[in-house]
């Protein structure tokens, strides 16, 4: 199970408690309630909450003790000023720098049950996947409310930052934020750089794979001024013939990969693409890159730049 | 044998490899095409020359020695359900390339080499269980021992992949799935290097197969050196099997089906099966490659999908024509 590091219960103490005889409870309890089979999720509350999956769940008050499973949403919670209420995170939730204090609670497909009760949220934010539709379930069964949310592109954006921001009673910085944020993508998703420039995005090298229309990473391209190789691809991922990327001739290569030199530059076989051979490539890293979130604009304004650099 | 086989099978891997050369994401007219081949200035060259071309011959040469090598080893099992993989190699290599990309070895060739050591790693572990019985690689005591060394390799390579992340998850199975993407003129070169020594010594056991065919008394009685037979084979298939992994992955089926095709077309002497069944092998892999770029572009298909979505509607027809 993913390492836990379990918090009192009130805040602010700071106090490690006891771990053993809280992990044997939480087993039985776990152990009892899963016999006795699963339940509906927790109703007769005031705020009832929709998630992507289409169910709704109801919550007395708004949410005191967040375990977000989702990086995305961990962001959107500090940007909200409701940091301090997050119980636990994914060992993918990197920014703010604060998240580091939040306990780790593995990853964030398949989490492990028992890590999450033990530090006792009254909200889960679950990543929408059908094996995590499984663990919402479980979750319920518990008696702990879980939403599930498809966090993969921008039009999903306003959605969750209302859902968050009635989650934990902060509608007013919710509104003030998303009316922020929906300025700054504006200013900076202005013209198209100079002669629409066509990038292919290297998601993998062998066997080629290219991200389509439907991926965050193709919007951030499309709003940064530049258009994607295969904006004609709907996935958000395709497996492509290296032919067809030498037939279209990109004018750029997108990589994401940290290291100096993409493993496409040193096989053979990508040669055969004119922007390979000439290096021609734009380089951004960053998890800001990853998930729609408080970065975003700063991640447009970002790729534009790195595209105008490589034009230089 | 039927004395249109040979005309047949050189005319059918001819059409194939122009149909391979004039196919693909891309679209070339068959001038273009031709253009291409013969000068390397016109437009549609680089993907000819450097892509198609070495793609295409790649494709044949894998696919001719998964079907020698299944003919080998199902000779040399005396089962005719053997398929290049049987002796845990799959397991083996599957193993290598998982490592190598989970601890992100660097350089292009890692993975194949990676691949490539874990297939003989394999074979080196079935060969040591096997002899301990006796030396002289009782096929059934073989057979077993690859089952064993490949539900061993299975597990570890589970346990890796369990371990990684969810995009090493991913790039595991697709290079498991096999295909010929990466191929370029190095990858054939490193292919031919490795497997021309063992396929010539494959074709070179001719007889030798035949008589293991007969069972190891009758084989003795008539010359041949059972053990050291039997080891020279096991020795040269896999190595030509795990060339064939170390470039493209595990593609099933040729090595079963081809040598079952051949010996109803060309009959079961291995002097004639063999080279029949390594012309089969690429012509049928040749058109399963062509088939996996082309119906799905500028997307491509796993070719180990296309030949058992060939490979078993034929296999199912010889299966019934030959019981009745």
């Amino acid at each position: 199970m993913g390492g836990v590091a379990v918090r009192s219960c009130s805040p602010g103490t700071g106090r490690l408690s006891i771990l053993a005889p809280r992990r044997l409870l939480t087993l039985a309890l776990l152990a009892t309630l899963l016999a006795c089979g699963t339940t509906p999720p927790p109703s007769g509350g005031e705020l009832r909450l929709q998630d992507d999956a289409g169910s709704t769940i109801s919550l007395a008050r708004p949410a005191q003790r967040i375990a977000s499973l989702i990086p995305a949403t961990t962001e959107w919670l500090f940007a909200l000023g409701a940091g301090s209420s997050l119980v636990g995170r994914t060992t993918w939730c990197d920014y703010p720098a604060a998240v580091s204090a939040v306990p780790n609670l593995g990853d964030g497909i398949a989490p492990s049950l028992e890590a999450i009760v033990a530090v006792q949220p009254d909200l889960v934010l679950l990543y929408h996947s059908p094996v995590n539709a499984q663990v919402a379930t479980r979750l319920h069964g518990l008696g702990i409310a879980a939403l599930l949310l498809r966090t993969d592109n921008l039009a999903d954006l306003d959605r969750h930052l209302t859902l968050l921001g009635r989650a934990t009673g902060r509608t007013a910085a919710a509104d003030s934020l998303r009316e922020q944020i929906r300025r700054e993508l504006e200013q900076v998703s202005t013209a198209p750089v100079e002669g629409a420039p066509r990038i292919f995005i290297v998601a993998w090298d062998q066997p080629p794979m290219t991200l389509g229309r439907g991926s965050f990473l193709s919007e951030i391209l499309g709003r940064a001024g530049a258009r994607n190789l295969f904006e004609d691809l709907e996935s958000a991922s395709a497996t492509i013939s290296i032919e067809a990327v030498v037939d279209r001739d990109p004018d750029y290569i997108l990589v994401t990969a940290a290291d100096s030199l993409p493993a496409i530059a040193t096989r053979p076989e990508w040669g055969v693409v004119p922007a390979v051979r000439e290096r021609r490539f734009v380089r951004v890293h960053g998890s800001e890159f990853n998930r729609p979130g408080p970065r975003t604009p700063a991640a447009i304004r970002t790729m534009r730049r790195a595209i105008e650099a490589v034009r230089r | 044998m039927k004395p249109w086989s040979v005309p047949l099978l050189t005319g059918l891997a001819l059409l194939a490899a122009l149909w391979g050369l004039a196919s693909g994401a891309a679209d070339l007219s068959l001038t273009s095409v031709w253009l291409g081949l013969v000068d390397p200035e016109t437009p549609g060259a680089a993907i000819v020359r450097h892509l198609r071309a070495p793609r295409v011959l790649l494709a044949f040469g894998v696919g001719g020695s998964l079907a020698v090598s299944g003919a080998a080893l199902q000779a040399l099992i005396r089962n005719p359900l053997a398929d290049p993989y049987l002796l845990g190699l799959s397991g083996g290599a599957g193993v290598g390339a998982v490592l190598a990309m989970a601890l992100e070895w660097p350089g292009t060739w890692a993975v194949p080499i990676a691949a490539f050591l874990g297939a003989l790693g394999a074979v080196v572990l079935v060969y040591r269980l096997a002899a301990v019985v006796g030396r002289r690689l009782d096929p059934r005591v073989l057979l077993l021992a690859g089952v064993i060394v490949g539900a061993f390799a299975g597990a570890m390579m589970t346990a890796v992949i369990s371990l990684s992340t969810a995009e090493q998850l991913r790039n595991a199975f697709l290079w498991l799935l096999g295909g010929f993407s990466g191929a370029s003129w190095s990858s054939l070169g490193l292919f031919a290097a490795w497997g021309a020594i063992p396929l010539t010594g494959l074709l070179l056991s001719s007889r030798g197969l035949d008589l293991l065919h007969l069972g190891d008394e009758p084989a003795e009685s008539l010359g041949a050196d059972v053990e050291q037979l039997r080891r020279r084979v096991l020795v040269a298939a896999s190595l030509l099997t795990a060339a064939g992994i170390a470039v493209s992955g595990i593609v099933g089926f040729v090595g079963l089906i081809v040598p079952h095709a051949m010996r109803g077309l060309v009959g079961p002497i291995h002097r004639i099966m063999l080279p029949a069944a390594f012309v089969a092998g690429g012509t049928f892999l040749v058109v399963a490659d062509t088939l996996s770029r082309t119906v799905v572009r500028p997307m491509e298909l796993p070719v180990g999908v296309v030949t058992a979505l060939v490979g078993v509607p034929i296999f199912a027809t010889l299966l019934r024509r030959s019981l009745r």
